[in-house]
């Protein structure tokens, strides 16, 4: 399952045609994998540390950058750790003493290095990584958000990329969020259906990636030999409130820096972004959906044959947006029903989203369903999205198992 | 031949008020430390009593940085760093690491293990008391068969001989391994030098005196960790490049039963009737002694 070999062919531009050139200008199109397209992008952002160790199905990530690194198109140190909570601990120190650093991750990776991640983020560590979602024991590799949405209250920034377009803008920006917050973001990928699936990239020329991310500039918080401190002390009850004051204020300001730089990045590249994205939603809509990653992009196909069925993808899950979602239920009638299409299971009655939607919908009227599919990788085609529509109209349950045997 | 005032500290490296029990062995084994290590110095700590000796936020006992990390993720951290660091140009810096035995001999030994591998240019100091005496005397894998702790407690004594976590670093083939004493401060200071001028992954493990878990009266600190090594309990012994080198030949070598009476935690042993289990210690020592005296003769032969 090695195609790195492969990599250089696949990589070559498919098109030169002006048309083509001009639909993105100083972009190169090319057809490349979720994983390298996240690959690509810690390229472009001029990441200098890279603390890597495999899982399946991140490890093309990984690989990838380890062959950027040796062939000199990268300047970063890239060491092969011993583990996952070793990978995270070691994005951590080379943090602290001022680097930009990338790493990948996956599942049992995620869930090993759960207290770093913790660590990190009260650190106020501007880390950026990406994790291609996978479930924990008994042993599964396939797509679902189980990991990455387990680890919500880490305090790290998450995004789901829809596109491998989406993750390769998605983390360029994540670095500019996160280095104006000294927060750490995690961008999430579904497993093979994204990380594995090759599709048309517009891959940004470097210097105009250079243009919109300017190299690391210090904050003064950064280990300096010269100026000695000392970081994670023991901190009293009387102080440890502040820190996380600060941590607070500066995580509500996430939804509308994301807004912020999505636009700017429009600005920059030709493709905007938000926090979340809201299709076919206005008076008329009777039905809204709501959901991460990938089953968005079937979702929208789906919704085309139903006019008075609108679409939420949650781009920014955490910090939750919730602004946004009240901005785009401004015009929804209080009949309008919500189906969260939940490829999560947290041990509870409700998925994930179905929590964090009946947070930022409380005292509205709209009725609110959940249905899990797709769990474990589950392929999650426009029929059962047309199930879970038929379902939601005629026949609604608080929560539905959809396509379940 | 060094001169004989070689153990004294010309400039302090240590504030004042550092947190420390009375007799414990970290505010020597760092004064010693940091005075040849200096100020460009990244100090990277793991959970351990040293973590707290240093002081609450915003306080730094030491003159140098330091970074407190995960329990297990001390060498990893500092990979990190030490990567950064000789990004900026500051190869010349040391990156070391501050460590207790549970975080050395147990849940940090996959990091360390993996650090030593990849041959992180890195100083790892472990300062081994036997157990975990943070977080209030409870069994390490470093922990003296024998001794009682509060997870041993009374004839539920530790009845597996410590890790040899010497052998286990040396089979790493680390540039530079080596055990130290407070008690032999000489010999102390010459393998920190030698440590910070040699260029790889570096470990020191030094006996760390400890009063209440020992249950030792922190007057005898010195005189008590000087037995471990008159007994060969603790023998002092350097792996430079594969080559193993006895340090300390005691003029004659005391019975262990001199060292652990001192002890607290082994007073037990001797109400109790448990002469077999002194004498077990007895050969262990012997055998590993021997052992390390072959070592030191083919080492020195070749």
């Amino acid at each position: 399952m090695n195609n790195d070999i492969h990599t250089k062919e696949i990589l070559k531009p498919v098109s030169n045609s002006k048309q083509i050139v001009e639909k993105y200008p100083r972009h190169t199109l090319k057809i490349i994998k979720g994983n390298f397209a996240a690959a690509e992008a810690a390229k472009l952002c001029r990441v200098g540390f890279v603390p890597a160790y495999p899982i399946t199905p991140q490890t093309s990530i990984v690989e990838r950058l380890s062959s950027i690194v040796a062939a000199g198109e990268l300047d970063a140190r890239y060491v092969n750790m011993d583990s996952e909570h070793s990978v995270f601990a070691a994005a951590m120190g080379a943090s602290l003493a001022g680097e930009r650093v990338f790493t990948a991750t996956s599942g049992q990776g995620l869930f090993y290095a759960h207290e770093v991640l913790h660590a990190i983020a009260h650190f106020r560590l501007p880390i950026v990584i990406c994790n291609v979602g996978r479930p924990s024991l008994p042993w599964n590799i396939w797509s679902d958000q189980t990991d990455s949405i387990s680890q919500r209250d880490t305090g790290w920034i998450q995004f789901y990329g829809e596109s491998s377009q989406g993750v390769l803008d998605t983390i360029i920006q994540g670095y500019v969020i996160s280095e104006k917050l000294d927060l750490p973001v995690m961008v999430v990928l579904d497993a093979f259906y994204q990380s594995h699936t090759s599709e048309n990239v517009w891959v940004p020329d470097s210097d105009l990636v250079d243009e919109f991310l300017p190299p690391k500039k210090r904050n003064g918080n950064e280990i300096d030999l010269k100026n000695p401190k000392d970081y994670g002390g023991l901190v009293p009850p009387d102080h440890y409130e502040t820190f996380n004051f600060q941590y607070w204020r500066d995580i509500t300001k996430v939804e509308e820096l994301t807004d912020e730089i999505g636009q700017k990045f429009g600005e920059y590249f030709g493709r905007k972004y938000s926090a979340i994205e809201a299709v076919n939603i206005g008076p008329k809509t009777k039905m809204i959906l709501v959901a991460l990653s990938t089953i968005t992009s079937t979702a929208r196909g789906v919704i085309n044959n139903h006019p008075e069925v609108g679409l939420i993808k949650l781009r920014l899950f955490k910090p939750f947006p919730v602004k946004s979602i009240l901005k785009a239920f401004e015009n929804v009638p209080d009949d309008t029903i919500i189906i969260n299409v939940e490829r999560n299971f947290i041990g509870d009655k409700e998925g994930a989203i179905a929590h964090e939607m009946k947070h930022a919908l409380y005292g509205k009227k709209n009725k609110m369903y959940d249905v899990y599919t797709g769990l474990g990788g589950k392929d999650v085609p426009p029929l059962t999205i047309e199930k879970i529509i038929e379902k939601g109209f005629k026949d609604p349950e608080e929560i539905i198992w959809i396509d379940f045997e | 031949m060094e001169p004989m005032n070689e153990f004294l500290i010309k400039e302090e490296q240590v504030f004042s008020g550092g947190l420390s029990c009375r007799g414990c062995g970290w505010a020597l084994l760092v004064r010693h430390l940091s005075s040849i290590l200096g100020e460009k110095t990244v100090y990277v700590l793991p959970a351990s009593c040293f973590s707290i000796i240093t002081g609450p936020y915003p306080l730094n006992e030491l003159k140098g940085t330091i970074v407190h990390t995960m329990f297990a993720a001390a060498p990893a951290t500092a990979t990190g760093i030490r990567a950064v660091l000789d990004r900026q140009g500051n190869e010349d810096a040391t990156v070391a690491v501050l460590a207790g035995d549970g975080g050395t001999f147990d849940i940090g030994i996959q990091s360390l293990s993996g650090a030593a591998s990849r041959g992180e240019n890195i100083l790892y100091v472990c300062n081994n008391n036997g157990a975990y005496m943070n977080t209030g005397i409870q069994t390490s894998t470093a922990t003296p068969y024998g001794a009682i702790t509060t997870t041993n407690p009374g004839t539920n004594f530790k009845n597996t001989m410590p890790k040899d976590l010497m052998g286990i670093i040396a089979a790493h083939n680390i540039p530079y391994a080596a055990t130290a004493s407070l008690a032999f401060l000489e010999d102390y200071r010459y393998k920190i030098k030698k440590a910070k001028k040699t260029k790889g992954f570096r470990l020191l493990m030094i006996d760390g005196p400890c009063p209440p878990g020992h249950k030792t009266s922190p007057d005898q600190s010195i005189s008590i960790t000087r037995l471990a090594v008159e007994t060969s309990l603790f023998p002092l012994f350097e792996v430079d490049n594969q080559k193993y080198k006895i340090n300390y030949f005691p003029e004659k070598r005391v019975p262990v039963e001199k060292c652990m009476k001192l002890q607290g935690r082994f007073s037990h042993l001797f109400k109790n009737n448990s002469a077999n289990v002194i004498q077990e210690i007895q050969d262990y020592t012997d055998h590993n002694w021997q052992r390390l005296n072959e070592l030191h003769k083919q080492s020195s032969s070749n």
